[in-house]
C-alpha cells in the first residue's frame, strides 16, 4: 500500500468553543508532526482579581466563560466562602445544585444538539438539520429552552447569573415556580428519550477507539458529585480538594497559550466520561438505563463516548432536579427578602472551590488579606487539564486512520476534539510562562 | 392629569384607563421628611377620589367620593357601619394634623412661585450652580405624580411585515428629550433642561390652566441621589437671591393659548399613497400624496402632518403644497433621519401613514389686502410656499407680494425650476442668494446671507406682513433686519420647529413655556412670543 | 435576497455568541430573514463573502488589528455585540497593572504567540457600525438591533441611564438598600435586569455619552465607599472609556 503523505492544517477548529488549530504532518507514513495547539488570546484573569474586593470576584471570575458561567461563578463563591468561613444555609446548597444542573443540561445539549450531532448525520452545522430533520431540530430547542428557563429561574440568567452571591441568593425562586419547574422537567423526559433514541440511531458513526489515561473527578459517597466532594483518580485514589496543586501541575507547551496538566501518567481526562467512570453507582435510575442504552459503563477509554456520557448526564440533571425540588417542597420553602445581602463577617483567609463543571472539574482558588480584598488567585479550567490527554489521542487515533482520504482524516481528528467539548476561552484566562 | 390630558382634544387611551381605573385613597399617617404637600394645597383633598380612608387606629373612616365608590363598598365589603359623630370629628382632626407635619418649610408664601420663576430665567448661574450635579438619570421625572410626558415608538416583529405602536414614558430631564433628527438639541445642557422641570411644574402649565403642577409629595427629592432635587429648598434659595438683588420683573408676555376640549385624538394613521416623486436635491424630495379613502386632507397653509413608515416611525413635515391644490398634498422631504431617510427609498405607489393637518396655520383671510414680504432661508421655503402658492393662486386678493429665497449654495436650491419663472412674472417680485459659491459651480445672482437681500427690495413697513421661515439661527439676525426698517412687531409672523412627537399637545416635546409648538403653532405672531425667553 | 451574515470572535468568553444561540425557536424564525455564511462556533463552513458581520470580543494583541480590518474590508455593516466588543469590557481592568507585573515572565523566541497590549474595543481599529452592548448582550436587543439594520435604519439605543428603567420597574434603589451602584451614568437599554434579580448595576454596557463621572462618584463616597473602592468600580467595565476621556 502507498505509505501516504498527508500534511493536514485545521485552522480554528470549528463547532468548538475558543480557537485551536491541529497540525497534522505525515511523510511517507511516518507522522512527523501530530499537534494540538491553542493559539486564543490570553485574558489573564488572575491579574485582573488581584486587588480587588471579595464581594466582587465572582462577577468578575464568571466572566471566564460564557458558557460555564453558573459553575465558575459557583467555584468562585465557593473559595471564597472556604476563605473566610462563609456558610449558607441548607436550602441555598440545594438551589445552587439545581442551578448546576441547568448548567449541565444547557450546555450538555447545546454541545450534542448543535456541535456534535451534524457530524454523526454528516452535515456541516444544525442549521441544514432544521430542514431536513425539523422535529428533532425542534426536541433539542425545547430542552435547551428548558434549561435556559432552569437558570433564569434559579439564578436571574445563564450566562453571567446575578443571583448567586457570596453567601446566598440576592432572590430565590417561589415554591410555585419550582413546582412548575418541576412539572415541565417531567413532561421533558419524553423528550430526553427522543434525543436518546436519536443519538442510538446515529452511535455507529462514533469510532471505537481505545486509549488508556487516568480519569479525574470529585467525588462524594451519597451523590453523584457536581456541586462539591473530594477530588478522585481512577488510578490514585481521593483527597480533599483543597490539595488540587498535587493533582493538577500544570505546565507550559512553547507553541500553546494554554497551560497543561498531568498527574500520575503524562496526562489525565476531565469531564462526563471521568465522572461517569469514578461514579457510576449514583448516577438516576433513568440514567442508568439511558447509559445501559449504548452499553456505557465503567470504566470506558474510548473518548469519542463523552458524548454519550453527557447525554447521560443530562438525563440524571434531570432526575436529580425532580428529586431536590422535592426536598425542597418537603422541607418547605423559606421566603427571603428581596433584595437579599447576607451578613458577612470579612476576614482574611484562602479557601479552594472545587466544582464540576459540564466539561470537567474546575478548581478556584483565592488568598483574601484583612480588609478582604484578593491577594492572589489561580484557576485551574477543565480544558487545560483536557488539552495534553487530547494531543495524546490525537497522536493514538492518527494511525489508526492513515489509510483514509485527507478530508476523513480531518473529520475523525475534529470529532476527537469536539468529543472532549473544549472550552478553549475558558483555558487561555491566563498565561504565566515559565521556561525551564 | 385629567385636564392635561381632555383640553386640546381629549386622549382616548388616557381616558379609557381613567374610566375604567377605581381611586382609593388613604390619608397620610406619616410624612417622609421630604414631604411638603401641605404647602401645596395637596396634604388632603375633597374631591377626585372614588373611596377616601382614614387610618383611626382600630378602624378606618371612609369617605365616599363618587356613585362607584359607594357601589364597590356595598358589594365589597362587610364590617362597614355609618360614621359616628365621633368618627367623623376624628378625622377632621388628622386632616388638620397632617397640615402640620411638614419637615420642609418655605420661606414665603408658595403662591408666589410663578412670580419668582419668571424673575428668574436669565439667571444663568443660579441654574448651573443648582444643577452641577444632574446625573441625568431622570429619577426626578419618572416617579413625579404629575410628569405625563411620552415617547411613542415602532417596533416591528421578525417578519418585518408587522408590528406595534408603542407609548412608553419619557422624561424632560433627560438627555435626547429635545433633540431632533437632523441633531440639533434646543435643550442640550443639564443646567437649561434643569431649569425646564422647574417651569414647566410651576409656570408653564400654571399659565396654562392656572394650577402649579406639583403636589408636594417629595419623591423626587427622595430618589434624587447627588440631592439637587428638592423644590423647597431650590425655591427657597430663589427667593432669597431676589429679594437680595431686588431684581424687577419684567414678566415674559404670555402669548394666548386656545383651549378646547371637545372630541377625541384619532391616534391611527390613514393611509396615502405616494402619487409622484420628485428629487429635487441631493437631500431633498418632493413628494405628493393622495389619501387612499380620496378624501381632502382639507389643511391651512403652514400647517403639518406627521408621517408614519410603518416599522420605522413617524416625522413632523410641513405642507409644502396650499390647499388650493386639489386632490393631492406635497411634502417636501429632506433625508435626515430613519424615517425621512426610509421615505426617500420609497416609490411612487408605496403607501404611507398620515395625521393631520396639525397645529396654526397662517390666517390667509386676514393677510388679504395686505403687502406680502416672504422670507425663506433654505429647507424654510417648504412651508412657505404652501402659503406664497396660496397666494399666487388668489393673486388679486393681496397687494404687493416680494419672495426673498436664500440657501446655502446654488446646488441646494428648491423647486429651482418654479422659483425661477417667477422671475418672468410682474405681480412678483422675487430675489434668491447663496450663502456662498464653490469654485466648480456657476452663479450669477446674489452671494451673501439672507438679510443682504432685505436692503435691495423696498415695501411699505406699515402696509406690509412680513412671513419668515428658516433655520433657528436666520431668525434673530432677519427680525434684527426688520426691526431696522421700522417693521412693526406684530406685522411679523414666524414658523419655528421643535421636536415635535403626537403632533397634538399631548407628549411634552415640543413644549416652549406653556405653548405647545404643534397645537399653539408652529406659526406664532411675533410680538406674541418675542418675550418668550426659550422661544427664539 | 437574504442579506449574508457572519460571526466572529476575539477575546472572550462566547457568552454573546451563546444569547444567539439561546434565541431558541426565534433563531429558526431569523434565519428566515438571513442567511449564516460563517459562525465558527456553531458550523463548518466558512465563506468571506458576507454583508453584516458580528464581531464578540476585544482586540488585545496587534495580529488582531490585522484580522479586525480583513473582516471591516469585507462586511458592509460591523456590529459590536457584547461589553467586550463594544467598550472593552472586562478585559481592560488588566489595562491598569503594570504590564510588566503581568509579564514577569521570560519569553523565548515565541514571544509574539504571547504578546498583549491594552485590551481595547474593536471601533479602536476599525469603524463600527451597530453596537449591541451588555456583558451578555440582551437577546431581544439583539434582534432589535437586526431587524432595524434589516429596515434600513438606525438602532433605537438608548442615550439614559439605567436609573430609568429601574424607575419604571419600580425597584428599590440599590442606595437606599446599602448598597454601591454605577447605574446613574451607565447605558441603559438592559432593563435594568441586575437590580431587578436583586442586586447592582455593575456597568457592563459602558458609560452614557455624557455621563457625570465626579457626581457619580461623589454619591458613592457619600453613601459611605471609599475613595480607592469608588475608582474601583469606574475600572470594572469604564476602563477604556474612562481613558479616552
Amino acid at each position: 500500500m502507498k505509505k501516504p503523505n498527508i500534511n493536514v492544517e485545521v485552522h480554528h477548529v470549528t463547532r468548538v468553543e475558543g480557537h485551536g488549530n491541529i497540525y497534522v504532518n505525515v511523510k511517507d507514513g511516518i507522522i512527523e508532526k501530530c499537534e494540538w495547539n491553542i493559539s486564543e488570546a490570553p485574558r489573564f484573569f488572575e491579574a485582573m482579581v488581584a486587588g480587588r474586593n471579595w464581594n466582587e470576584l465572582h462577577h468578575i471570575t464568571s466572566r471566564i466563560c460564557g458558557i460555564c458561567s453558573i459553575g465558575h461563578t459557583l467555584a468562585s463563591l465557593r473559595a471564597t466562602e472556604a476563605a473566610m468561613g462563609i456558610k449558607i444555609s441548607d436550602q441555598d446548597l440545594k438551589l445552587r445544585k439545581i442551578a448546576l444542573h441547568a448548567e449541565n443540561l444547557q450546555s450538555h445539549i447545546l454541545h450534542l444538539g448543535f456541535l456534535v450531532l451534524p457530524d454523526l448525520m454528516g452535515v456541516g452545522s444544525v442549521i441544514p438539520l432544521a430542514s431536513s430533520n425539523p422535529e428533532e431540530v425542534k426536541t433539542v430547542l425545547q430542552l435547551h429552552r428548558l434549561a435556559n428557563e432552569m437558570s433564569n429561574l434559579l439564578c436571574g440568567r445563564t450566562t453571567h447569573p446575578q443571583r448567586l452571591i457570596p453567601g446566598g441568593f440576592s432572590k430565590i425562586p417561589s415554591l410555585k415556580e419550582l413546582k412548575e419547574l418541576k412539572k415541565k422537567l417531567q413532561d421533558s423526559v419524553p423528550k430526553l428519550q427522543a434525543v436518546a433514541e436519536l443519538f442510538k440511531s446515529v452511535a455507529p458513526k462514533l469510532p471505537d477507539f481505545q486509549r488508556e489515561t487516568e480519569f479525574i473527578a470529585l467525588t462524594k459517597p451519597d451523590e453523584y458529585a457536581l456541586y462539591d466532594g473530594d477530588i478522585a483518580s481512577s488510578d490514585t485514589g481521593k483527597a480533599p480538594a483543597s490539595e488540587y496543586l498535587a493533582f493538577t501541575n500544570e505546565y507550559i507547551v512553547p507553541i500553546s497559550t494554554a497551560k497543561r496538566a498531568k498527574h500520575a501518567r503524562e496526562s489525565y481526562m476531565v469531564g462526563a466520561l471521568a465522572r461517569l467512570n469514578i461514579n457510576f453507582d449514583r448516577l438516576s435510575p433513568l440514567a442508568k438505563k439511558t447509559a445501559g442504552m449504548f452499553g456505557l459503563k465503567p470504566v470506558c477509554h474510548n473518548p469519542f463516548m463523552n458524548n454519550i456520557a453527557q447525554l447521560v448526564e443530562v438525563v440524571h440533571s434531570v432526575e436529580d432536579s425532580i428529586r431536590l425540588i422535592d426536598e425542597l417542597e418537603a422541607a418547605g420553602l423559606q421566603s427571603q427578602p428581596d433584595y437579599h445581602q447576607p451578613e458577612i463577617t470579612v476576614k482574611a483567609g484562602h479557601g479552594v472551590g472545587a466544582v464540576e463543571v459540564p466539561r470537567g472539574i474546575l478548581f478556584h482558588d483565592y488568598t483574601y488579606n484583612q480588609k478582604g480584598v484578593c491577594t492572589k488567585a489561580n484557576c485551574v479550567i477543565p480544558t487545560n487539564q483536557n488539552h495534553g490527554n487530547i494531543e495524546l489521542d490525537l497522536k493514538a487515533l492518527l494511525p489508526q486512520v492513515l489509510d483514509k482520504t485527507e478530508k476523513e482524516i480531518e473529520l475523525s481528528l475534529e470529532m476527537l476534539v469536539r468529543a472532549y467539548d473544549p472550552c478553549i476561552s475558558c483555558s487561555t484566562h491566563c498565561v504565566r510562562v515559565h521556561f525551564v | 392629569m385629567d385636564e392635561i390630558f381632555a383640553e386640546t382634544k381629549s386622549d382616548p387611551y388616557y381616558f379609557e384607563k381613567r374610566k375604567s381605573s377605581i381611586i382609593i385613597g388613604v390619608n397620610i399617617q406619616k410624612m417622609s421628611k421630604w414631604c411638603f404637600a401641605p404647602f401645596m394645597g395637596c396634604a388632603t383633598i375633597e374631591y377626585g377620589y372614588d373611596l377616601m380612608l382614614t387610618d383611626l387606629g382600630n378602624r378606618y373612616a371612609i369617605n365616599i367620593g363618587s356613585e362607584k365608590g359607594e357601589e364597590l363598598l356595598e358589594k365589597y365589603a362587610k364590617n362597614v357601619t355609618n360614621a359616628l359623630a365621633r368618627d367623623i370629628q376624628l378625622v377632621g382632626q388628622k386632616k388638620r394634623e397632617i397640615m402640620y407635619m411638614s419637615q420642609q418649610k418655605f420661606d414665603f408664601p408658595p403662591e408666589l412661585i410663578p412670580e419668582l420663576l419668571s424673575k428668574s430665567y436669565e439667571k444663568s448661574a443660579f441654574w448651573e450652580n443648582h444643577s452641577e450635579k444632574c446625573l441625568a438619570c431622570g429619577s426626578c421625572v419618572l416617579v413625579c405624580p404629575t410628569c405625563y410626558c411620552f415617547d411613542v415608538k415602532d417596533n416591528p416583529d421578525l417578519s418585518l411585515a408587522r408590528g406595534e405602536r408603542i407609548r412608553t414614558w419619557d422624561g424632560c430631564l433627560l438627555e435626547d428629550f429635545a433633540k431632533i433628527a437632523s441633531g440639533e438639541n434646543f435643550r442640550a445642557t443639564k443646567p437649561t433642561r434643569y431649569r425646564h422641570r422647574y417651569f414647566k411644574k410651576g409656570k408653564y402649565l400654571y399659565d396654562r390652566f392656572g394650577f402649579i403642577s406639583c403636589v408636594g409629595c417629595g419623591r423626587c427629592s427622595s430618589n434624587c441621589l447627588p440631592d439637587i432635587a428638592n423644590p423647597v429648598s431650590l425655591f427657597n434659595d430663589m427667593y432669597h437671591q431676589i429679594r437680595d438683588k431686588e431684581m424687577l420683573a419684567t414678566a415674559a408676555t404670555t402669548p394666548e393659548v386656545k383651549i378646547e376640549t371637545e372630541g377625541n385624538i384619532d391616534y391611527v394613521p390613514k393611509l396615502a399613497t405616494i402619487v409622484k416623486k420628485v428629487p429635487m436635491t441631493a437631500n431633498e424630495t418632493l413628494f405628493e400624496l393622495r389619501l387612499n379613502d380620496g378624501s381632502e386632507l382639507g389643511h391651512k397653509p403652514g400647517q403639518f402632518v406627521e408621517i408614519s413608515v410603518f416599522g420605522i416611525g413617524e416625522a413632523p413635515i410641513s405642507l409644502s403644497s396650499p390647499p388650493t391644490k386639489k386632490g393631492t398634498f406635497e411634502l417636501c422631504v429632506r433625508k435626515v433621519g430613519n424615517v425621512t431617510s426610509k421615505l426617500h427609498t420609497l416609490n411612487v405607489g408605496d403607501e404611507v401613514g398620515v395625521r393631520g393637518p396639525f397645529g396654526t396655520g397662517f390666517d390667509a383671510d386676514f393677510l388679504k389686502g395686505k403687502d406680502l414680504l416672504f422670507i425663506a432661508g433654505g429647507l424654510g421655503i417648504a412651508p412657505l410656499r404652501s402659503l406664497f402658492n396660496y397666494v399666487l393662486d388668489n393673486r388679486k386678493d393681496y397687494g404687493n407680494v416680494i419672495l426673498l429665497y436664500g440657501c446655502k449654495e446654488p446646488r441646494e436650491l428648491l423647486f429651482s425650476s418654479e422659483l425661477l419663472a417667477l422671475k418672468n412674472r410682474t405681480d412678483v417680485e422675487f430675489k434668491n442668494t447663496v450663502n456662498w459659491c464653490p469654485e466648480n459651480e456657476e452663479w450669477a445672482g446674489n452671494i451673501g446671507v439672507i438679510t443682504t437681500l432685505i436692503p435691495q427690495v423696498d415695501f411699505d413697513p406699515e402696509k406690509t406682513w412680513t412671513i419668515v421661515c428658516g433655520p433657528p439661527v436666520m431668525y434673530k439676525f432677519v427680525i434684527a433686519d426688520l426691526k431696522a426698517k421700522k417693521v412693526p412687531d406684530d406685522h411679523i409672523i414666524l414658523s419655528l420647529e421643535r421636536r415635535m412627537k403626537c403632533g397634538v399637545g399631548k407628549c411634552g416635546h415640543c413644549q416652549i413655556n406653556q405653548i405647545y409648538v404643534c397645537k399653539d403653532g408652529p406659526v406664532f405672531n411675533y410680538s406674541k412670543i418675542k418675550g418668550v425667553p426659550e422661544a427664539l | 435576497m437574504k442579506p449574508k451574515v457572519a460571526f466572529f470572535d476575539f477575546a472572550g468568553c462566547e457568552g454573546d455568541q451563546l444569547q444567539v444561540a439561546n434565541l431558541e425557536e426565534e433563531l429558526l424564525t431569523l434565519l428566515g430573514q438571513v442567511k449564516v455564511v460563517s459562525f465558527r462556533e456553531v458550523m463548518k463552513e466558512h465563506s468571506d463573502n458576507y454583508d453584516i458581520a458580528f464581531i464578540e470580543g476585544s482586540c488585545t494583541r496587534l495580529q488582531d488589528e490585522d484580522r479586525l480590518k480583513q473582516i471591516r474590508k469585507n462586511a458592509k455593516i460591523v456590529v459590536a455585540i457584547g461589553s467586550c466588543a463594544t467598550i472593552g469590557g472586562i478585559n481592560c481592568i488588566r489595562n491598569y497593572k503594570d504590564l510588566d507585573e503581568v509579564r514577569k515572565t521570560v519569553y523565548g523566541e515565541n514571544a509574539k504567540l504571547f504578546d498583549t497590549y491594552a485590551a481595547r474595543p474593536i471601533d479602536a481599529v476599525i469603524p463600527v457600525d451597530a453596537y449591541v452592548h451588555g456583558c451578555p448582550i440582551d437577546k431581544d436587543e439583539f434582534l432589535q438591533v437586526v431587524k432595524s439594520l434589516l429596515l434600513g435604519k438606525k438602532p433605537d439605543i438608548p442615550t439614559y441611564p439605567v436609573c430609568v428603567e429601574c424607575k419604571k420597574n419600580e425597584n428599590v434603589c440599590a442606595f437606599e438598600r446599602g448598597q454601591f451602584c454605577v447605574g446613574p451614568v451607565t447605558r441603559a437599554g438592559c432593563n435594568s435586569c441586575c437590580v431587578n434579580e436583586g442586586t447592582v448595576c455593575w456597568g457592563c454596557r459602558g458609560l452614557v455619552d455624557n455621563p457625570n463621572e465626579n457626581a457619580q462618584k461623589e454619591v458613592l463616597i457619600k453613601n459611605g465607599l471609599t475613595v480607592d473602592d469608588a475608582i474601583g468600580k469606574f475600572r470594572l467595565y469604564f476602563g477604556w472609556q474612562e481613558r479616552k476621556r
